[in-house]
């Protein structure tokens, strides 16, 4: 008799506390969600068109490179098809296999990717090393002509600064083929290094 | 066992210390409400550190981009409004908590001997957290922010002798310029927390030292009187305490969310400014009287109130009245309330 009742007692101690211990986390675990929730950054899934650039900026070829409102990197090519008609091709400058930024290379009409010799054909496709293996394409942007000037259609997420996307002015250095396009001045430098 | 042997071989600290180290045997009183004063603000210090690391991911401190940030929070950032209003509520739980406690030790006497230098300590908190409600309110960077800065620097600047000083450091320079924001932030985020902290330690420390204040109650019989131990029981009750302060945090937050005022314009000062509710006081005795007695007034109060035990202490050998403090503390909290309540209720 005396045993059931303290089996009883440390029974119904047991779930007393088993319950303290689920409310407890389950009050705290939320305000942890709500921190985590918190600290993930938002992914905006609203576009709009927005002004580039005047179109005669860009010559046959030529290329620039512009931050988007989210902070992607775009390469934007003109182009005239066999047709005559002027194209521009708006291409994520992020490497779709570890992030490194491409570049466009006019004379081999390639995006180049230094981190690991991806190369990617004028469409954003992969044909050469580690994305054409696995089967990644740059992201294409949509982009259209009116009364002479370029817009493109991008997220508009906004950053904390109000970043409203802007032309980054490209390095002027070496564009050979291949490679960091401002490879000419660090080989420069190597030189100056004592053997 | 392995495991254990393992740590032990690592760490020299046997069960029987750590159980010593925590199970800190505390008096049955602290079993009322009233005395838990102490441990919510410590425990709402903690949610101010949490909210307040939280906000430092987006908050930008300069004067370009703070408004915007705290508009992001506010408006954009998934949970940002209830972040910053639970920071904001906190803040003034935790103003009130602090006055409360200090209240409470006030009116039972538990500064005296051996206590005083713990009392020193605590004006020393006191300070800190109402400086700390300063500072964060003007990194807003809302009108109201803008021009309670100012304000606050010039009041400073009419402290005889030092009080240039004290305004340049404070505002980087003669006025508020871009480097103002940036060394509130600072302030705000780095210096006061690590110094209140390091009172929080020192004035834990003297607690422990001399033990909790020990009262007699008339309703408390010799079986009720005695201890119980901090670990689990205490900490048990604070986490459940913990957890009902976030509730109540959260209701306020969800029904009187922090409010985003206009963007600061350093060429108009609003028609009605008023600072924070625990500046009421000041701001009202400052319009009573000309600054430099205003100035000089608070700080001969702040002075007593800091040296109050050693004040008290001669009251009560070299006169009569030995339950003078009691008299003194009534007339001051009647006084502090009425001023409070006073500048809450008129427009200027």
């Amino acid at each position: 008799m005396a045993e059931d009742t303290t089996s009883q007692h440390s029974r119904r101690d047991f779930l007393s506390r088993a319950a303290m211990a689920t409310g407890l986390a389950g009050g705290y675990g939320a305000f942890g969600m709500i921190a985590g929730r918190y600290l993930y950054p938002a992914r905006s899934a609203e576009t709009a068109w927005l002004y580039v650039s005047d179109i005669n900026r860009l010559s046959d070829g030529e290329s620039l490179l512009y931050e988007a409102p989210d902070g992607e990197k775009i390469t934007v090519t003109r182009s005239t098809t066999t047709a005559g008609r002027v194209e521009f091709v708006a291409m994520s400058s992020t490497c779709p296999h570890l992030g490194c930024q491409v570049q466009w290379e006019p004379q081999n009409s390639r995006y180049f990717c230094p981190c690991h010799n991806g190369v990617f054909n004028p469409e954003g496709v992969a044909t050469e090393g580690p994305p054409a293996d696995a089967k990644q394409s740059l992201k294409r942007y949509p982009a259209q002509v009116e009364d002479g000037l370029l817009f493109l259609e991008v997220r508009t997420e906004r950053l904390v600064a109000g970043n409203q996307g802007k032309i980054i002015e490209a390095p002027t250095c070496g564009n050979g083929p291949g490679h960091d396009p401002c490879l000419s001045p660090i080989a420069a430098r190597g030189k100056e290094r004592p053997a | 066992m392995t495991a254990t042997r393992w740590f032990t071989d690592r760490l020299p600290i046997s069960g029987d210390q750590l159980r010593e180290l925590t199970n800190e045997p505390v008096p049955n009183h602290l079993k009322r409400w009233w005395f838990a004063l102490g441990g919510t603000p410590a425990y709402l210090f903690v949610i101010q550190i949490f909210t307040g690391i939280l906000l430092a991911f987006y908050y930008r401190a300069s004067a370009v981009t703070a408004y915007d940030s705290v508009a992001f929070i506010t408006n954009e950032a998934a949970f940002g409004w209830y972040i910053r209003s639970v920071h904001k509520w906190a803040a003034t739980l935790m103003i009130a908590a602090v006055i409360l406690h200090q209240m409470r030790v006030f009116f039972t006497g538990a500064y005296r001997k051996p206590r005083e230098i713990n009392w020193v300590v605590g004006m020393f908190i006191l300070m800190c957290v109402l400086m700390l409600g300063f500072t964060g309110y003007a990194l807003v960077f809302e009108q109201l922010s803008y021009w309670g800065a100012t304000v606050g620097a010039n009041i400073a600047d009419q402290v005889p002798v030092i009080g240039g000083f004290i305004k340049r450091m404070m505002l980087g320079g003669d006025d508020y310029n871009s480097l103002t924001l940036p060394r509130f932030f600072v302030v705000h985020a780095a210096i006061l927390p690590t110094t209140l902290v390091l009172l929080l330690v020192v004035h834990i420390a003297i607690i422990r030292m001399q033990g909790v204040t020990d009262f007699k109650f008339k309703d408390e019989t010799e079986e009720k009187s005695g201890t119980f131990h901090f670990f689990p029981e205490h900490f048990y009750t604070e986490l459940i305490i913990g957890l009902t302060l976030m509730l109540i945090l959260s209701a306020l937050a969800t029904i009187s969310p922090a409010a985003l005022g206009n963007p600061a314009n350093p060429l108009q000062t609003p028609e009605v400014i008023k600072p924070e509710w625990f500046f009421y006081v000041v701001f009202r005795w400052l319009k009573l009287f000309s600054v430099t007695v205003a100035v000089l007034s608070t700080g001969f109060i702040v002075f007593a109130m800091i040296a109050w035990p050693f004040i008290d202490e001669q009251i009560r050998k070299r006169t009569r009245f030995k339950d003078a403090s009691v008299w003194i503390g009534i007339g001051a909290v009647i006084v502090i309330v009425a001023m409070t309540v006073w500048e809450a209720v008129v427009k200027h």
